[in-house]
């Protein structure tokens, strides 16, 4: 399916005196419509370097880009259109509010380049900032705000000339904690109720999580896994994927046995455990396993035994406020489990916990951690 | 314990106030005296004969006019190149990137007389090198160019001032971000959209103060308008008020004083100015920190041309002069370059130079007046430094703004300040009253850089000291005077060739015995003995290179330029 922007094999290498580096390696990427898609990973995996390959605010060394049915960049075709000329809108990291303009002059600006009456402007600029929750801000110097109100003038310029996709750079990135969480839903929502293709990138796994509709990880200048947010967190098997994402424990484990096609009996620290796992691993593979923190459950002594329980020592607890976080030695292994905060624990006792199969998954050993 | 040691600091305070405040309030008062007065030898016998005659002068509706040409030309000129250079520089791809980094310390090596006098040995009327060369090459009746005219003054100032607008465009185009352009872009604007509607209007404050400096900076210049200028009559303020005092059987200091308390006053409103636009300017600085590397501006096809403009600017501004200079030291007179000028080198300038007993002199006075006057000069704003940074109190404020007052002092005006200060006291046409004088119209640039220095000495460096058992003066010892040692010298370095370099003051205050290198180089340029000139240049191009070349050896910054 033709997306609304496609990236197909993209290469893009920086060349300085000391080093050649691989921003994008090979990138091919397609988003769908009306789509939050993020781009996670960590600092100079070259997330920021697609997107500004896709604003055209870099050029890449090969491959090609379109948006919408347009192709913006190709080297096979000798087209490289200007950023102006993309139909874009994109939010900067530092927002880049013009400090000699107002916060009209800033909104106003893409449709006065466009040529738009006057009084449409003013039209289309009162509704933008409406919905942004900024009305009465028209003629305040941009930089006199807040940071959260610079960045709401930095999202209205991007949507008020109405772009095919609009591009976000670390948006949230220069607002405090607190105030990032809220605009993080408020964003979210926003986007989802107008119906927007957007390009989202970010370091922070826990925005990528709650923003997105689809995440691409990336890593080296390559995507790693590419999926839904519950996709990602809950059933990836790529060891770098889970080790960004959240905190897991990895145990190593045998395989011994399969119960169905997609689940294996391996014995590893927690004893035989019946484990999410692709059936080409043939018995007796050697394979590294792993649990989120909070996909462990307590079970009540008395209770019948059942799959995938295991008893354990608590070597040291943390009170998280929402949960406790538990070390729990077994088998000579130590797991970390959130456990709720309801149930009276402390160091030294005894603890029998269980996990569901579907949340405990064998990595894929063909890829590098 | 803090209530005594600040108790004891106060008389600390007292003394730098009353010292500073001598050094820089005490000229421009006894210049206001002074132009209500009869004369230097009548001070306080009230009158406003000076006044009458200072503004009745029929010379001056022309000397204000030239003025104004002659410093909104120069800053035109300035400012547009170095923002130029600044851009190309900071935001592109141009090669040799290395070479800008010399230009902020072209100044410190070529003081302006020799500049002026290079370009003068080239380009004058009667026997310029390059204009008897074009003469007989197209086989002219005179030369084309013409370098006594205003032209060729705004030339020659918009050179010199190069460096300093340079210097301060740079920091603005270093902290702009470049992502406010990006925005423009993806807004739909075109480059040049973006530069007219984004770009230039961000710039603009920086822009504005640059131009503003490099007025007050030709404003006060003396050694174009005086070796340019005069010999074209081509007068401006400056040289106008030094016709008055130098010119003439009897140089009246009180008519000199009248019309020089308007420059201060202009110089004053414009440095207030200046002050308030790059205040401005840095609430345009909108950095994040962001890791990203900022876009290079590709030159593509521009990008040679552009790097042509650049090394020619560079060749006019130091090879020419200095080239020009070390050829003429050895000619007897004007030549073009040709075997026979070649065949008639000699040392006859140098032996000449250095046979003449009042140049002798001179180079010794500028050599004490720059070890002894720098150390003197550096050892006060130590002192000054330290209150401003350490002490914070009503005091500390009034001294500071006191020790940054001469920044706005045009040379030549404090020159006659000092003039009626210095009259009734014993330090009057000797060495030690130029002394004086040096320190206090420099002094900001000793205080400014060390301020700096001291601000970097975080307080609790100190105090940790003291809590692991150091005394006040062995933390001083062990702590303070290791972290401030590379300020010092190299705030002493930068005083010593600016004194090496002094005229404007020195030209008003020099006398037989208390000559100085810059003021005899004029004397011999306003005769024609360009030989000498470019010998005795040499030597004093040579002294202070050997400061900036201890200087880099010691790796201290002399990026702390007149500004």
């Amino acid at each position: 399916m033709q997306g609304m922007v496609s990236v197909r094999n993209l290469v893009k290498t920086f060349v300085s005196k000391e080093e050649t580096v691989t921003a994008l390696n090979n990138v091919t990427l397609s988003t769908p419509p009306n789509r939050i898609l993020t781009l996670l990973g960590p600092s100079g995996c070259g997330k920021t370097t697609l997107l500004r390959c896709i604003a055209g605010l870099e050029s890449p060394d090969s491959g090609e880009i379109s948006i919408g049915d347009e192709v913006v960049w190709s080297k096979a075709q000798g087209i490289s259109l200007p950023p102006e000329r993309r139909g874009i809108g994109m939010v900067f990291q530092s927002y880049a509010i013009w400090p000699h303009m107002t916060v009209f002059g800033n909104v106003a600006y893409p449709l006065e380049i466009r040529g738009i009456p006057k009084s449409e402007i003013e039209e289309r600029v009162k509704n933008i900032l409406e919905l942004v929750q900024l009305s009465g801000f028209e003629n305040r110097l941009a930089t006199k705000l807040s940071g959260g109100q610079q960045q709401r003038v930095a999202l209205a310029r991007a949507l008020v000339a109405e772009p095919k996709v609009i591009l976000f750079d670390e948006p949230l990135s220069n607002l405090d904690a607190k105030l990032r969480e809220s605009t993080r839903q408020e964003l979210r929502d926003f986007l989802t109720e107008l119906a927007i293709s957007a390009i989202y990138v970010t370091h922070d796994q826990v925005e990528a999580l709650t923003i997105s509709d689809d995440i691409a990880i990336m890593r080296g200048g390559v995507i790693v896994e590419r999926g839904t947010p519950q996709d990602i967190y809950l059933r990836s098997n790529n060891p770098f994927v889970v080790d960004f994402i959240g905190r897991a424990n990895f145990l190593e484990a045998t395989i011994k046995g399969y119960k169905d096609e997609n689940h294996a009996i391996v014995s590893c620290a927690l004893g035989d455990v019946v484990c999410n796992a692709p059936c080409d691993l043939g018995i007796g593979t050697k394979v590294t396993i792993y649990t989120r923190p909070e996909s462990f459950e307590v079970v009540a002594p008395s209770s019948p035994p059942v799959e995938n329980e295991f008893e354990g020592t608590v070597t040291s607890l943390l009170f998280a406020g929402e949960a406790h976080e538990a070390e729990i030695s077994v088998g000579g292994a130590r797991v970390l489990a959130k456990l709720k905060f309801h149930i009276p624990l402390k160091k030294g006792d005894k603890v029998r916990l269980h996990i569901d199969r579907e949340w405990c998954r064998a990595l894929d050993p063909a890829e590098e951690a | 314990m803090l209530e005594r040691q600040s108790s004891r600091r106060i008389p600390l305070v007292v003394i730098l106030i009353i010292i500073v405040g001598a050094l820089t309030v005490g000229p421009v008062l006894m210049l206001v005296i002074g132009s209500f007065s009869e004369g230097i030898g009548a001070i306080g016998t009230f009158t406003t004969d000076k006044y009458v005659a200072a503004y009745t002068d029929p010379a001056l509706p022309k000397t204000l006019l030239n003025t104004v040409v002659f410093t909104l030309g120069t800053a035109c000129f300035s400012t547009i190149l170095g923002g130029l250079l600044a851009y190309l520089s900071v935001r592109t791809d141009i090669p040799f990137k290395g070479l800008f980094r010399i230009l902020p310390i072209v100044p410190m090596m070529i003081p302006h007389v020799l500049f002026a006098a290079a370009w003068i040995a080239l380009l004058n009327p009667t026997n310029g090198m390059l204009n008897l060369f074009l003469r007989n090459l197209f086989g002219l009746s005179s030369g084309p160019f013409n370098i006594y005219s205003l032209g060729g003054m705004i030339f020659l100032e918009g050179m010199l001032d190069l460096p300093v607008t340079y210097l301060v465009i740079s920091p603005a185009m270093y902290s702009f971000d470049t992502t406010l352009e990006e925005a423009s872009r993806v807004s739909g604007a075109s480059n040049l959209y973006t530069l007219r509607r984004v770009t230039l209007p961000i710039l603009k404050p920086a822009f504005l103060a640059t131009f503003t400096l490099a007025i007050i900076r030709s404003l006060a210049a003396f050694a174009v308008p005086s070796m340019v200028g005069m010999p074209g009559r081509i007068h401006v303020l400056t040289t106008h008020i030094y016709r008055i005092i130098s010119i003439g059987w009897s140089p009246d200091y009180g008519r000199a004083a009248a019309i020089g308390l308007i420059v201060l006053a202009a110089s004053i409103i414009l440095v207030y100015l200046y002050r308030h636009l790059i205040s401005e300017s840095s609430q345009y600085v909108t950095v994040t920190g962001k890791g990203y590397r900022p876009t290079v501006v590709e030159l593509g096809r521009a990008r040679r041309p552009l790097f042509i403009l650049c090394i020619v600017l560079f060749c006019f501004l130091v090879v020419i002069p200095m080239v020009t200079l070390v050829y003429m030291s050895f000619l007897p007179y004007s030549m073009v370059p040709s075997a026979r000028a070649f065949s008639m080198m000699n040392l006859r300038n140098w032996r000449t130079v250095l046979a003449n007993s009042v140049i002798t002199r001179a180079l010794k006075n500028s050599a004490f007046l720059a070890v002894i006057g720098a150390t003197l000069g550096i050892l006060l704003s130590v002192f000054v430094a330290y209150v401003i940074v350490k002490v914070k109190s009503r005091g500390s404020a009034l001294l500071e703004s006191l020790s940054f007052l001469s920044f706005s002092f045009p040379g030549m005006i404090i020159g006659v300040g000092f003039m009626w200060f210095l009259v009734k006291t014993p330090l009057y046409a000797t060495i030690w009253g130029l002394l004086v004088a040096y320190v206090g119209t420099y002094l900001p640039y000793g205080v400014r850089p060390l301020r700096s220095a001291f601000m970097q000495i975080d307080e609790e460096l100190e105090e940790s000291a003291r809590v692991f058992g150091a005394s006040f003066l062995r933390a001083l010892k062990d702590i303070i005077v290791p972290l401030l040692a590379p300020g010092v010298v190299s705030a002493w370095i930068l005083m010593a060739c600016m004194f090496i370099r002094e005229l404007s003051v020195s030209v008003v205050l020099s006398r037989p015995g208390t000559e100085v290198l810059t003021v005899e180089i004029m004397k011999l340029a306003n005769d024609g003995l360009w030989g000498q000139v470019a010998a005795l240049g040499i030597i004093m191009i040579g002294l202070s290179t050997v400061l900036v070349i201890v200087a880099s050896l010691m790796r201290v910054p002399l990026s702390q330029t007149e500004q």
